[in-house]
């Protein structure tokens, strides 16, 4: 993608539709479980990424870092890493939605039989690239989405969002999709853009923080004129532009694992400030600081904990 | 630090926790914590069981509903209530901070009319300060106690508190007189809320409990019903909160929250639980100090802000500790089928933000032992 073409994204992101967008998989738990509205926004901002060339972007970290910054929800991070792994002609601009897990599975005679937990989006995507663990090592296998022996169960959980459990019962495969090698690549790169998104919702939350500070008055005066809020404000800017500088370094997928640790813990830190300089205000469900906070302990370990992370970059320096 | 506890209170905690471990009881708290969404519950069978021992205000005098012990005693119900995971609010509001300012600084008539109920479990109380504008700096606060023959008609709005919704009657702090010093001029009553002149809201947030928007349109109350005196409400806040801050209620969440993150943390992570454990024995040893300077009759408010802002960080940094450590896991909630640890690690996560909020802020607390303790300049 060219630098236009991210700003085209950046544009498709306006005042009007960021705010849907934030909230567009988020089902609020008092109201029932009824998504359609939601799912509606999620297409429709699907269609719209897809028209603005965002499957064939060349910048994926900046695509994912702006993302990460409305707090988008939808299938395409994971979709981008799926191309790096399937041939472009079999999946088109579908979307994909991984479900790997280096645990064991059943890929007899081209069927693929596995439980995977914690797959985003299950039943919006046309596909899925499953992963496994046999006697040949790990495997993936790419799988039609629709095939009756896929179910799938939404989950309750803190995000509140498109979290499934998915059963694979003897799926058939539609095409071998990448060894393990090459799913070591993918996943580098998957978890640099993860690291990006999470500085973009870091960004965001400090900015919905800072503006805070300078509005709400206590004690006479606006918050934000606190030193001790003022510091903690300026410090986590400083750590976001840390972070930052880590993700789009030439040398970022080298340190994919440790970057994404960083990030990880930089979304939480942040996402924990922006509560706590909201007060009780923050945490009502139409203040989208708790949306932030929710959204920081998804998303900081859908990729592998801090502490997998940690010991996986320390391991294999 | 830890008190020395007599035989009499170590069975006490004993009988406690046997109670708590009856199936009825367990069961009844796995399912208030599987409610639909919106549906939280008030008071319990298991408050009732409690009050009818007279266990659940243990240290108010018998005529009262308790037991005459000690706050010792109360603080081991608090602990092992929260250990057991039974939803606590309900409880802290009622007896701890509404029941305890009545028992401070009630008439003897007020004593009669409200302490019983509460000590029972039959009825609940709330805290009606916050207001939309006004958090932190409580002396600013804009509800107002208009003059109505020898009483008065309270109008605002009152936000952020909880239970309003199960609870006969709130603690409200309104302004009665305006001056040249904020604090001076605020009021305490205790407000009716099942009654008209009181509009009830839910406000839905991050926590398992909903949050209450309280309208008060007019309702009366009479000279009765100002708790301690008129305009001098800033004392009993000032006697009162501090007294609330054992923190003894967030190291027992924090204590719960670990425990069940030992059993499921993956290999490898010992360091960072070893850490975690200290932290928290730390954290109880703070709490626990405060309750032994109450028994002893020295509030310590050093002590209080202390305990309150170690404890309730504590909770805060194991809930955190859980997504970090067992990751996606962690995040599921108890009405889902698989979830970890009856959800403890979802609701820890969800109630954090809240710990070092309520009850007085972190920012408040260091504020007071930078210039109470340290002698900072103000």
């Amino acid at each position: 993608m060219t630098a236009t073409g991210t700003a085209a994204i950046a544009d498709f992101f306006d005042e009007d539709l960021a705010p849907l967008v934030r909230r567009m998989a988020d089902r609020p738990r008092a109201d029932g479980q009824d998504d359609d509205d939601n799912r509606e926004i999620r297409s429709m901002v699907w269609e719209g990424l897809v028209g603005l060339g965002a499957l064939d972007a060349s910048d994926t970290v900046r695509l994912a870092e702006l993302l990460g910054s409305v707090l988008y929800q939808g299938p395409l991070l994971d979709t981008l890493t799926a191309r790096e792994l399937v041939r472009g002609d079999v999946i088109g601009q579908a979307p994909v939605a991984l479900a790997v897990a280096a645990e064991p599975w059943s890929a007899e005679d081209g069927a693929v039989s596995a439980r995977r937990s914690f797959v985003g989006f299950a039943t919006e995507v046309d596909y899925f690239v499953v992963g496994g663990v046999d006697t040949a090592g790990l495997r993936l296998a790419l799988v039609r989405a629709d095939h009756p022996s896929v179910t799938t169960r939404r989950y309750e959980e803190t995000g509140r969002g498109e979290a499934y459990g998915v059963e694979f019962a003897g799926t058939p495969v539609t095409e071998w999709a990448g060894s393990s090698a090459e799913w070591e690549a993918a996943l580098a790169n998957a978890r640099v853009r993860q690291a990006a998104y999470l500085v973009g919702l870091a960004q965001a939350a400090l900015d919905h923080a800072v503006a805070y500070a300078k509005e709400r008055r206590q004690f006479g005066q606006p918050i934000g004129r606190f030193q001790a809020l003022a510091f903690r404000l300026g410090e986590l800017s400083m750590h976001i532009d840390a972070t930052r500088m880590l993700v789009h370094d030439r040398d970022a997928a080298a340190h994919a694992a440790a970057n994404l640790a960083a990030a990880s813990d930089l979304a939480r830190t942040v996402t924990t400030r922006t509560m706590q300089i909201h007060g009780a205000a923050g945490m009502r469900s139409d203040n989208d600081a708790q949306l932030y906070y929710r959204r920081a302990a998804v998303e900081s370990v859908r990729l592998g904990t801090p502490f997998q992370l940690r010991r996986e970059s320390w391991e294999t320096r | 630090m830890m008190p020395a506890f007599t035989p009499e209170q170590d069975r006490f905690r004993e009988d406690v926790r046997r109670l708590l471990r009856e199936d009825a009881v367990r069961a009844e708290i796995a399912q208030a914590r599987r409610v639909p969404y919106g549906q939280e519950p008030g008071l319990l069978d298991v408050h009732r069981r409690l009050g009818k021992l007279g266990w659940l205000a243990v240290n108010w005098p018998e005529r009262y509903g308790g037991a005459g012990a000690t706050i010792v005693e109360k603080a081991i119900l608090t602990e092992e209530l929260i250990r057991h995971g039974v939803p606590d609010n309900v409880h802290l509001l009622g007896i701890d901070i509404v029941g305890m300012a009545i028992h401070l600084f009630g008439t003897p008539e007020q004593k009669e009319r409200f302490l019983p109920g509460l000590a029972r479990g039959e009825t609940t109380a709330n805290v009606l300060f916050s207001e939309p504008d006004v958090g932190s700096d409580l002396a600013s606060l804009a509800t107002r106690a208009e003059p109505d023959g020898d009483g008065w008609r309270l109008y605002g709005r009152k936000i952020y508190n909880m239970k309003a919704q199960h609870s006969d009657f709130g603690l409200c702090a309104a302004r009665t007189s305006t001056g040249p010093v904020n604090f001076s001029g605020i009021t305490l009553f205790l407000v009716p809320l099942q009654s008209m002149g009181v509009v009830i809201e839910p406000v839905w947030n991050l926590s398992e409990e909903r949050f209450d928007l309280v309208t008060l349109d007019g309702i009366r109350v009479g000279r009765e019903d100002v708790l301690g005196e008129v305009d001098d409400g800033w004392q009993v806040l000032g006697r009162v909160l501090p007294l609330e801050r054992t923190g003894l209620d967030h190291s027992a969440k924090a204590e719960r929250t670990l425990a069940a993150l030992r059993e499921h943390a993956p290999p490898g992570c010992e360091q960072r639980l070893a850490q975690l454990e200290t932290r928290v024995r730390a954290a109880r040893l703070l709490a626990w100090r405060c309750v032994a300077n109450l028994h002893a009759g020295r509030p310590d408010e050093v002590h209080s802000a202390t305990a309150k802002w170690y404890t309730s960080e504590t909770a805060k940094e194991v809930s955190a500790a859980a997504v970090e450590l067992l990751g996606p896991r962690a995040l599921l909630d108890a009405r889902d089928p698989e979830a970890i640890a009856d959800g403890v690690f979802d609701a820890a996560l969800r109630e954090a933000p809240g710990l070092t909020l309520a009850q007085g802020s972190s920012e408040i607390m260091l504020y007071f032992v930078a210039t109470s303790k340290l002698g900072l300049p103000t």
